[in-house]
């Protein structure tokens, strides 16, 4: 007996459903957990993350036109 | 590099409030290789792309050499834009982004140069194999098993290279960026294994251990996701990094951006099946990748409108900066893109554009606009802050733009109506109900205007990415003679996570619900997050792919259908070399109009031998699926030899080499090896493969004769065509009463002892 012949009397079809639900119920929670309004304060500084890498000791000098 | 090792060598005495902060800096010189890599390999790539479009518009431009036909030069042409343009362009921006959102140099600089130089070698390793005819003939996956396995160790090292930073870094909230990034290498990696398990047969062959219907699921598993975490999810995680950067301001709303991103990586995974439409895949799996796809369209509009609302109060910019204007055209293209695909993944819309142009059109919006738009963005920002000058000229980036955004309008306009032409022709009856245009190449040759206006468009994208690569050099040109390595100060993760403002428990339920405390500690393990991530996408992959391989019933076997003989399998193996599965494909679809045209539909247990699948993807020329016995043999050695001495004006590339190039008997015993071992019931063929096909090849090249052909031919390649040509569809049609059995064993017994039988072919 193969276990392409296991798999087929065993009946699996009902999982898929299961993992679907499974699946959409973590997406359902992600989603209320975004919006939760004591999360608010978090999001806007993790959003400004990008503008506030540069935390620089020795700034980059802007060229000057000499330079060039 | 030396006097990044210094300043990353500084005491870290500095104390600021109490707390030691470290002293580093970034690795920028890496960021810089990555990003000519980039230029190069996109004008690579894009020539490669012209000299198809050309060979299209005419077949002259194949020159007559076997090493510049249409059918090797594509594969290059899509690996190249897509794994060494596109490629290159985010590990630009990923290493640039990665430091700097983690407050951390890359864990080590031998990894990130191992992974750049071992990417350029893996990517020149394709450019030389592929003209060369060394091929898996599977889409974006064509490269042979042992550049599959350098692709793999140098993914793991850039992985490591990336998670041990993420570990090591500074700042503790990961940005919504670095997960697109995570999302990626993951996913990228379990898909480059699965798709390429195939046993090899020689240095550069080796046979996919799936067959027919399971290979051609899991390809396009693959293939759709490679768009999805190659070419969207990396250069999503560069949006949500360089547009806030390039706007001077966050993005429009960080909370859809996680929405963006969770409902991308929970449904990207099952819409493959679409590609697959009306073909012998069951049914419910390309309905359950129709509704994938459609319901993709709400979070990939979600991304559009975040990335296009971030420039909230900074349009006025858009008119001066050219930086703005090509991420404003490309998160425009990934909007447009991203509506037509999930309107292509609907059946019936799906089958009027599946195997034509249109399929084309639509990947170039997505390529050139969205790709190429957010890769020029972002290298026009990074020039000044990489090579520490002004960028050389404004003009230029301004009449880049212009001429890229017009080549886009008139490639893609062009291959659209080109789409929608061949698809209407094929399926048009006249009054009598007979096809309107029986004649497939009348279908061809109406595409040739348009061919020609995607040439004109194709090649004002290339001037473009000319300025570009102009304008670049000259900037680097200007760099100081030294490059200033800016010391960066950050404090680094406490070994245990202390709160800065320790939450006191509410005292409901829901309050303390609403804290979220339990969550926090989740999130301070994004390695553990990372791979309970990864076995979720594995096991959803697994519920789509799964009943397809393991419940009999998905595939019915049919008792007629028989492995190729060693000869046939020899000149499939040069079908596959030659890359005729490029422009053919060996799916009839259950239509009237296809079933007119090219005789009885497809059948799952057709393929049950195809190790790969070869339904195809695009109809450039007529599908093959029943070519065997359409014609006699001494019409496929004149058709091969000059196509357009049977067909005039066909633009299918001539094989003269096929009557002098000797076919190699010998190696075709370890071929038909390599299949038994994937499971082809081969019976004597195993011991005796190169007799059985001399035996063959006399009967043909007699055949060949007779019929006023040239002699001589049993020993060279064409025999094995022409044997491959003529077994073609006849299995089913051999025998029309062939009953489908949902038993494997009777059918299996049978074909083994069927395998030294000649297929019944000649």
């Amino acid at each position: 007996m193969k276990l392409s012949d296991i798999m087929s009397y065993a009946q699996l079809s009902a999982y898929t459903e299961i993992a679907l639900v499974l699946f959409l119920g973590v997406f359902i929670a992600i989603t209320v957990r975004t919006f939760l309004p004591s999360r608010r304060q978090e999001l806007e500084a993790a959003a400004r993350l990008p503008l506030d890498d540069d935390h620089v000791t020795t700034p980059r000098t802007p060229r000057t036109p000499e330079d060039r | 590099m030396s006097s990044a090792t210094s300043a990353a060598a500084a005491p870290p005495a500095h104390r600021v409030s109490g707390i030691a902060l470290d002293r580093f800096s970034y690795d920028d010189a890496v960021v810089r290789k990555f990003l000519f890599a980039t230029l190069i390999w996109g004008i690579v790539g894009m020539l490669a792309g012209l000299l198809i479009a050309l060979q299209l518009a005419n077949p002259i431009f194949n020159f007559n050499t076997e090493y510049l036909s249409f059918g090797r030069l594509r594969p290059l042409h899509t690996n190249a834009v897509i794994f060494a343009f596109a490629g290159n362009a985010f590990f630009t921006g990923a290493y640039y982004s990665t430091q700097r959102l983690l407050k951390a140099r890359m864990w080590s600089d031998g990894l990130s140069n191992f992974h750049f130089w071992g990417w350029q070698a893996i990517i020149v390793a394709a450019a030389l194999t592929l003209p060369l005819g060394f091929t898996q003939a599977k889409e974006y996956a064509e490269l042979e098993w042992p550049i599959d396995l350098a692709i793999a160790v140098v993914w793991v090292a850039f992985a490591v290279n990336f998670f041990m930073t993420l570990i090591k870094r500074r700042e503790r909230h990961i940005y919504v960026a670095i997960w697109f990034y995570i999302a990626s290498i993951v996913t990228v990696a379990i898909l480059h294994i699965f798709n390429n398990l195939s046993v090899p047969a020689g240095l550069f062959k080796s046979y996919s251990i799936y067959a027919g219907v399971q290979d051609a699921f899991m390809q396009w598993w693959y293939g759709h996701n490679a768009v999805a975490f190659f070419l969207t999810t990396p250069f999503l995680g560069l949006m949500y990094y360089f547009m806030p950067k390039a706007a001077e301001g966050p993005v429009f709303s960080y909370k859809l951006s996680i929405l963006h991103f969770w409902s991308l990586v929970f449904m990207y995974i099952w819409a493959g099946p679409h590609h697959l439409h009306y073909t012998a895949l069951p049914e419910w799996a390309s309905t359950v990748g129709m509704l994938f796809s459609v319901m993709l369209w709400a979070p990939s509009w979600g991304g559009m409108i975040n990335g296009l609302l971030t420039l909230r109060g900074a349009w006025h910019k858009v008119a001066q900066d050219p930086i703005l204007k090509f991420f404003v055209v490309g998160v425009t293209a990934y909007g447009m893109s991203t509506f037509e695909g999930p309107m292509l993944s609907i059946k019936s819309v799906n089958a009027l554009a599946h195997y034509t142009d249109w399929i084309i059109a639509h990947v170039h919006t997505g390529a050139l606009g969205w790709n190429g738009f957010m890769t020029f963005g972002m290298v026009y920002w990074l020039l000044p802050r990489l090579f520490q000058t002004e960028i050389f000229s404004k003009r230029a980036m301004e009449l880049h733009f212009w001429i890229a955004s017009v080549g886009i309008v008139l490639y893609v306009v062009a291959i659209y109506s080109a789409g929608v032409t061949q698809g209407l022709m094929w399926r048009a009856f006249d009054e009598t109900g007979r096809l309107a245009y029986p004649d497939f190449v009348e279908t061809v040759l109406k595409l040739m205007p348009m061919y020609w206006m995607r040439v004109v468009g194709g090649s004002m994208y290339i001037v473009g990415m000319f300025i570009f690569g102009w304008n670049i050099v000259k900037t680097w040109q200007r760099r100081p003679a030294r490059y200033e390595v800016p010391v960066v100060e950050a404090a680094p993760l406490a070994p245990t996570y202390v709160e800065e403002h320790p939450v006191v428990p509410a005292p409901t339920l829901w309050g303390r619900f609403n804290q979220v405390q339990w969550h926090r500690a989740w999130e301070r393990a994004p390695i553990l997050f990372t791979v309970l991530t990864t076995i979720a996408v594995i096991v959803a992959s697994l519920f789509e792919i799964l009943p397809t391989f393991l419940i009999k019933s998905n595939v019915p076997t049919i008792a007629s259908v028989k492995p190729y003989t060693p000869l046939e399998l020899a000149g499939r193996d040069l079908y596959i070399a030659e890359g005729c599965f490029n422009c053919h494909s060996q799916m009839v679809r259950p239509f009237r109009y296809e079933t007119e045209r090219f005789g009885e539909y497809s059948k799952p247990g057709e393929s049950v031998y195809e190790h790969p699948f070869l339904w195809g993807s695009r109809r450039i020329g007529p599908d093959l699926a029943r070519e065997g016995g359409k014609y006699p043999d001494l019409w496929h050695v004149r058709h091969f030899e000059n196509p357009r001495a049977v067909t005039a004006n066909s633009i299918m590339p001539a094989y003269p080499h096929f009557s002098t190039k000797p076919l190699d008997f010998e190696g075709i015993q370890s071929r038909v090896d390599a299949m038994a071992m994937v499971g082809v019931p081969y019976g004597d063929a195993v011991n005796k493969a190169a007799d059985m096909a001399r035996e063959q090849a006399r009967r043909i090249a007699a055949a060949i004769v007779e019929q006023g052909g040239p002699s001589g031919l049993e020993d060279k390649q064409m025999i094995a065509m022409v044997a491959y040509m003529q077994r073609l569809g006849r299995d089913i049609q051999v025998n029309r009463t062939a009953e489908t059995t949902g038993s494997g064993a009777g059918a299996a017994s049978g074909a083994a002892s069927g395998a030294g039988s000649a297929g019944g072919s000649h």
